[in-house]
């Protein structure tokens, strides 16, 4: 689980005067799905577009698998499965036939197309025209091209464009099978904090072409401390008891109180709270939430979805 | 080579699959049905307008010419060599009418009665050329003819080559019954005019009509030209101005029409080959797999060559029983002379080949389509413009020829266009004339190889653009 199958080392670009992506580094190794965060106008796409030798990088190397992709262009581009910007297919042509295009060039069976078709679920809709095709159909089709070679790198750019809740659920699910399960290295962009939370391992955040932070993202279960706001009525006597009986240090934002604990001892805490009768209104788990990450590294500049909080679970 | 061949199939699905294709066929096709339903209508118009004269008909027109005659007389003013004139005409019509003889054509008995007037005036025995006529014995009236000239060759008045030559014609005259009927197509006297005119121009190397000095090459075609006019006559092959043979029209017209179709498909999936796909983003998706850009690029090319081939074969095909089901005439073959052997090209095989070579300037304006089609990125700027300049090229470069009458014009590849009227040097094409004047003051060499190099000119700034541009 520690082959690196995408490196990018020193990579530079220019349009005209503007330096867009600024010698950026970095690794993804086997069986990871690596978040790509950045706000508009910060690199992602033209660094995806430099990966995929759509655009020439004017410094550094790229490789995918171990292979050069400017001096060994074929052999890495048959590691690689991609959906860049949106997936663009042929609307005067069914979804099948859009596959069996790529099939010819993939070497793919038949029987393949059958399978991703039924993964992505657009089996029973796929002899439609893909113009007849909703925004979430077409992700799901382009992303059932990407998956038919069974690329060692998936290259997914704003995956989740136009997907619906149930979709991007979905859409999740599948990268982490595939990932987990097949060993695939899967690199995500998008400038949405919550879905990389819930998808990545780990994230990197990017702003004007330089990489500012690479944060792992831990699992629930391996998590052992948590966050909770606490939101009682007798804040003061709360605290004594949290500073009596279990040593926490807690702090107080707006009338609530955070605190930070092992997962294990959240039962005994609220017996406790709730036996001193501090009258508790609410315990919320607090998530770690990317968004400060994101806020301090890129200091909050440009960044317009700023939706607030990490929404756990469906 | 394995992966050129699978992007080519690709390339020919997309292709065929468009909605836009298939209208494009429809579009083709319609060209050659209007072509044929035009040809059609002029053939029904003239038909039923056109009424052949008979020789009843002519007949009166020698009486009435008669009454004519002799109201003129009546009148006493006339001076003396009018009337002599008048008198003469009188006694050939009533000759005429005596024998029941049609004058007012190449018609032999015609010569015949003119011969008697001469005879009678000059006071020779006509009982031979009375049973000549009384016989309707037109060999013996070749024979005759034949006589004539041996006597002026013994006279000394004509050369030994002027004798040859007019025994040719004589011979020719017997061989294909020329002036036998009063019906006799105009074509075959026009035919019979042209070869004595080239052998007088070949006998004294000045051309009759320009006065103009014959140098050994135009000495070469005007030989080559009499034997095809010996082939047409011998043939019963009339050339398409003088002949109302609608399916050699058709066969003339389809071409042309249906070429300048195919030529504007072509240049319509040319033009959007790459910029369509540029501009929904689907070349991301090919420009990504293992495949290297100037692959992809090879691999539309290559369909675009493909569509052009097969579609220009469908509608040679279509031609060629359009032509066969529509009409009844001897189709268009193509008659040639090749180091003083006379040549022919039958029917079909003309008609492929004429097809091809009319495309061969369609490859080249769909190569610049597709060129700007990478260069410019925009679908429709590269459509219309090449369109345009297919369609308007003739017209300026007429114009700029007039005006730069340089040497160097004839390396302008809008001057190198019409390798067909190259080929076909001496096919019948009224519409070969109306073409530039460079038309035929270059060679086919020369042209193919201008088209050559501009070919492998545009190909390469394609090739260079598609492999280094970012794909955006």
């Amino acid at each position: 689980m520690s082959n690196t199958v995408l490196e990018l080392k020193n990579v530079s670009k220019t349009f005209g005067k503007r330096k867009v992506i600024d010698n950026l580094s970095l690794e993804v190794k086997e069986g990871e799905i690596f978040g790509f965060l950045g706000p508009n106008g910060s690199g992602k796409t033209t660094t995806i577009k430099m990966i995929l030798k759509l655009i020439d990088n004017d410094e550094g190397t790229i490789k995918v698998n171990g292979y050069d992709t400017e001096k060994q262009f074929e052999k890495a581009m048959e590691c690689i499965g991609a959906i860049v910007e949106n997936p663009d297919m042929y609307k005067y042509m069914s979804g099948i036939d859009n596959l069996k295009l790529h099939a010819r060039i993939r070497n793919v069976s038949k029987q393949r197309i059958d399978e991703v078709l039924k993964l992505v679920e657009l089996d029973n809709r796929s002899k439609e025209k893909v113009g007849k095709y909703s925004l979430g159909m077409k992700q799901r089709l382009g992303l059932a091209i990407t998956l038919l070679h069974k690329p060692k790198v998936l290259i997914l750019d704003e995956p989740t464009n136009g997907l619906d809740p149930a979709g991007i659920k979905k859409l999740r699910d599948i990268l982490k099978e595939i990932s987990h399960k097949d060993g695939v290295a899967v690199f995500v962009s998008s400038h949405i904090l919550s879905e990389m939370q819930l998808m990545c391992d780990r994230v990197a955040v990017i702003d004007n072409g330089k990489i500012v932070k690479i944060e792992e993202i831990s699992s629930e279960e391996e998590e052992k401390t948590e966050v909770l706001d606490v939101k009682v009525k007798n804040i003061e006597k709360a605290q004594k008891i949290l500073k009596e009986k279990f040593n926490l240090e807690s702090k107080l934002k707006q009338n609530n109180i955070e605190i930070t604990v092992e997962t294990e001892k959240v039962p005994e805490i609220i017996k406790e709270l709730a036996l001193a009768d501090v009258e508790i209104k609410a315990v919320i788990p607090k998530e770690h939430t990317l968004e400060e990450i994101f806020f301090d590294a890129t200091k909050g500049e440009n960044f317009e979805n700023g939706k607030k909080g990490g929404v756990k679970g469906e | 080579m394995s992966k050129i061949w699978k992007l080519f199939v690709n390339e020919n699905i997309k292709t065929w699959k468009k909605l836009s294709t298939k209208i494009l066929l429809i579009v083709i096709l319609l060209a050659l049905i209007g072509t044929l339903g035009f040809v059609k209508l002029m053939q029904n118009i003239n038909s039923s307008s056109s009424n052949s004269s008979t020789e009843e008909a002519l007949l009166s027109q020698t009486e009435k010419e008669i009454e004519n005659i002799n109201e003129a007389l009546r009148n006493d003013n006339l001076d003396e060599s009018t009337r002599e004139e008048y008198m003469q005409q009188l006694e050939r019509c009533e000759l005429a009418l005596e024998y029941n003889v049609v004058i007012y054509s190449d018609y032999w008995k015609a010569q015949i009665v003119n011969e008697i007037i001469q005879a009678k005036q000059l006071g020779i025995d006509t009982t031979e050329l009375d049973t000549m006529l009384r016989k309707n014995d037109f060999s013996k009236y070749i024979d005759f003819e034949r006589q004539k000239v041996e006597q002026e060759l013994k006279n000394g008045e004509i050369s030994q080559t002027e004798y040859d030559d007019k025994i040719f014609v004589l011979n020719l005259k017997e061989k294909c019954k020329i002036g036998e009927s009063v019906d006799d197509p105009y074509w075959k006297t026009q035919c019979i005019n042209q070869i004595e005119n080239l052998q007088k121009s070949l006998r004294t190397g000045v051309d009759t009509r320009t006065s103009k000095a014959l140098s050994p090459e135009d000495k070469q075609e005007y030989e080559d030209n009499i034997k095809i006019y010996q082939y047409r006559l011998e043939n019963d092959f009339p050339e398409l101005s003088y002949s109302e043979n609608y399916r050699q029209i058709f066969e003339l017209l389809a071409p042309s029409m249906v070429v300048a179709m195919i030529a504007i498909t072509a240049m319509i999936i040319a033009g959007g080959a790459i910029s369509t796909e540029v501009s929904t983003g689907s070349i991301k998706f090919w420009a990504l797999t293992p495949n290297k850009r100037w692959k992809i690029l090879t691999a539309k090319i290559l369909s675009l060559f493909f569509y052009i081939i097969v579609i220009t074969l469908i509608m040679v095909v279509l031609t060629i029983i359009c032509s066969n089901m529509f009409f009844t005439e001897q189709g268009t073959e193509y008659i040639y002379v090749q180091d003083g052997v006379l040549k022919t090209i039958p029917n079909i095989i003309y008609m492929f080949e004429m097809y091809f070579a009319k495309i061969i300037p369609v490859v080249i304006f769909a190569l610049f389509a597709l060129m700007l089609s990478v260069l410019i990125r925009n679908t429709a700027v590269s459509v219309s413009f090449s369109v345009a300049i297919y369609i308007g090229n003739g017209i300026v470069m007429s114009i700029i020829n007039q005006l730069i009458q340089k040497d160097w014009i004839r390396f302008v590849p809008f001057n190198n266009l019409n390798i067909a009227d190259k080929i076909f040097v001496n096919a019948d094409n009224p519409l070969a004339i109306m073409g530039s004047s460079f038309a035929t003051s270059t060679s086919l060499q020369f042209s193919l190889a201008v088209l050559a190099v501009c070919a492998v000119l545009m190909l390469i700034t394609t090739y260079d653009s598609f492999n280094h541009r970012d794909i955006i």
